[in-house]
């Protein structure tokens, strides 16, 4: 049977300084789970949101820097010929959070 | 032809259906069940004295298999092609490092043991591995061999009304090469089948469908529908073989099943905290190792929770990237699979230590082969049984401790090579089952041992 990802999970983002902590993910569907760093705009980075409930990103460059949440969501595993998919793709599951430098 | 729900019965030609068809068609019809599970029940009684002083077991089939150098096994010093696009973590336990994408099960390495030799010598198919994981065997058709959670029910039988032995959530289907998962109880016979779910615990309206009262019965329409079953049972008695009454206690078992209220306590992932429901995934997989853990709190001895039943068109383990119906790739990985086993099987074990049941159940993942230690042309990595991971956590096991090594491309064990009837051998003592004492009935009822290997001793020291 294929698996079936109902509702939408969601978590609470909140920002002490640089260092964003996230509340645990309700209906959680315990897929790739990323932190999504921007900075004016451009998306700069992306980390591992599953081990910690905690990150600080150690970029110190000045700008607006933006953080959210966002989770893989399978639909199917089709894929183009590039081999990325097209239909499943992340999502964003928080609020987003900003700080300057 | 005569189907019951997904039964087909043969009728005798020309003369409609044989009294035997009759017969199942009638008791299944009267108790509800859908035929396959109704026969796969549970029924015999425990054999030994010592039942309860074992262990359980929940094995975890990853269906497809993963590669070693993607996952458990890496060869971060290899050439690019071998060593794959993963890095690398460290793990709570010093010198033994593991994929990045497994970052919770890397923080417990202390109770895990690796198994990092494993092997085997027969076909490159799926159903090889599946029939040497599932039963310590491989076989043909003529010579079927139980899977070792039915070998469980047939020594050590039932606690109260669950099954010895549970399938989640449902059987291996089409993985290419023909209908041998070894996930059947072979010689043992019908009583001790997997009772398999067959149902998604992750949909919304989850219900199994061996334990709904049928529409528009009521508890005592079905009391007297038992009743007359139990007529038409006594008649069949007195003029029919053991077989048949073998038959019999399964019906009587699922009877029990269908109204039990232990049993319908037990599948209920509705009493379970919606943080901890979240905690093991919201997805099939996930909510089948939380239902894993019901059941073998309640009392079920061996539980199987089967990781996709299939390898074709859909996300899975089997990582050829062939562009058509194998096309999972390293993308799937990192995104759906290893995240999503990380985030159930840690859970699995947290919830099970944290309930103090871990030190007398099993935890055994398992697999059909390794890959390829050279990507193929496409990026995936293709069929190979000469070298592959698989682990060992909970019961008597020793965590915290890798068990063989392979090359440095991972193409063979490089020392303490290990074979599956070795790896089902030391499941088997890590529930507490002696090998040397116990037997089970081989085919003509002759005691044979469970299985023909020892288990691998530097687990247990």
């Amino acid at each position: 049977m294929e698996q079936k990802y109902e509702g939408l999970p969601r978590a609470e983002l909140k920002l002490d300084g640089r260092r964003v902590t996230r509340s645990a993910v309700a209906n959680d569907w315990g897929l790739q789970l990323l932190w999504v760093i921007s900075r004016d705009g451009k998306q700069i980075a992306t980390a591992n949101a599953r081990p910690d409930a905690g990150y600080e990103h150690p970029d110190k460059m000045p700008g607006s820097y933006e953080i959210v949440l966002r989770m893989w969501k399978y639909v199917d595993y089709k894929k183009a010929a590039d081999g990325e998919f097209t239909n499943s793709k992340f999502i964003d599951v928080s609020n987003k959070v900003t700080y300057r430098i | 032809m005569l189907n019951i729900g997904n039964e087909k019965l043969p009728l005798c030609s020309g003369h409609g259906p044989s009294r035997r068809s009759f017969l199942q068609v009638g008791s299944a019809g009267l108790v509800g069940l859908s035929l396959p599970n109704l026969q796969r029940a549970e029924a015999a009684a425990a054999k030994l004295g010592k039942k309860d002083t074992i262990g359980n077991c929940i094995t975890i089939f990853l269906v497809g298999s993963p590669g070693q150098n993607d996952t458990w096994d890496m060869k971060p010093d290899a050439p690019a092609e071998i060593r794959g696009k993963f890095k690398p973590t460290a793990t709570n336990v010093s010198g033994i490092q593991i994929c990045e994408h497994f970052p919770l099960m890397a923080r417990m390495m202390d109770k895990i043991a690796l198994v990092r030799s494993l092997h085997h010598k027969t076909g490159a198919t799926h159903e090889n591995g599946q029939r040497w994981m599932m039963t310590g065997h491989d076989f043909n058709a003529d010579s079927v061999k139980p899977h070792v959670g039915s070998i469980v029910s047939r020594v050590f039988g039932s606690r109260g009304d669950l099954p010895a032995n549970v399938i989640l959530p449902g059987p291996i289907g089409n993985t290419g090469a023909g209908p041998l998962h070894g996930q059947t109880a072979g010689h043992l016979g019908s009583a001790h089948e997997p009772f398999f779910l067959n149902s998604d615990p992750a949909l919304p309206n989850f219900k199994v469908v061996d334990l709904e009262v049928p529409k528009g019965e009521s508890a005592s329409r079905l009391d007297a529908r038992k009743r007359l079953l139990e007529q038409v049972d006594e008649l069949q008695r007195r003029t029919e073989s053991l077989s048949t009454q073998m038959h019999d206690a399964s019906y009587e078992r699922a009877f029990r099943l269908l109204t039990s209220s232990e049993a319908k306590r037990a599948f209920d992932l509705d009493s379970e905290k919606v943080e901890q429901r979240d905690r093991y995934g919201r997805n099939t997989f996930g909510q089948s190792c939380l239902m894993a853990r019901r059941l073998i709190e309640a009392g079920v001895r061996y539980v199987t929770v089967n990781h996709f039943d299939t390898v074709f068109g859909q996300s899975c383990w089997d990582m050829h990237a062939d562009g058509g119906s194998l096309n999972n790739s390293y993308l799937d990985y990192e995104r759906h699979l290893c995240p999503q086993f990380d985030w159930a099987y840690t859970a699995l074990l947290e919830d099970l230590d944290q309930r103090g049941l871990l030190d007398n159940t099993v935890v055994a993942v398992v697999s059909e082969f390794g890959r390829t230690p050279r990507i193929n042309a496409k990026g995936g990595r293709d069929h190979y049984p000469s070298a592959w991971t698989n682990f060992l956590a909970g019961g008597r096991i020793k965590g915290g401790q890798v068990i063989g090594s392979t090359d440095k491309i991972g193409s063979r064990p490089n020392d303490s090579p290990v074979e599956p009837p070795q790896m089902i051998a030391s499941i088997y003592k890590a529930m507490g089952i002696d090998l040397d004492t116990t037997m089970m009935p081989g085919p003509g009822d002759r005691p044979v041992r469970l299985v023909d290997a020892e288990p691998i001793g530097k687990l247990f020291t």
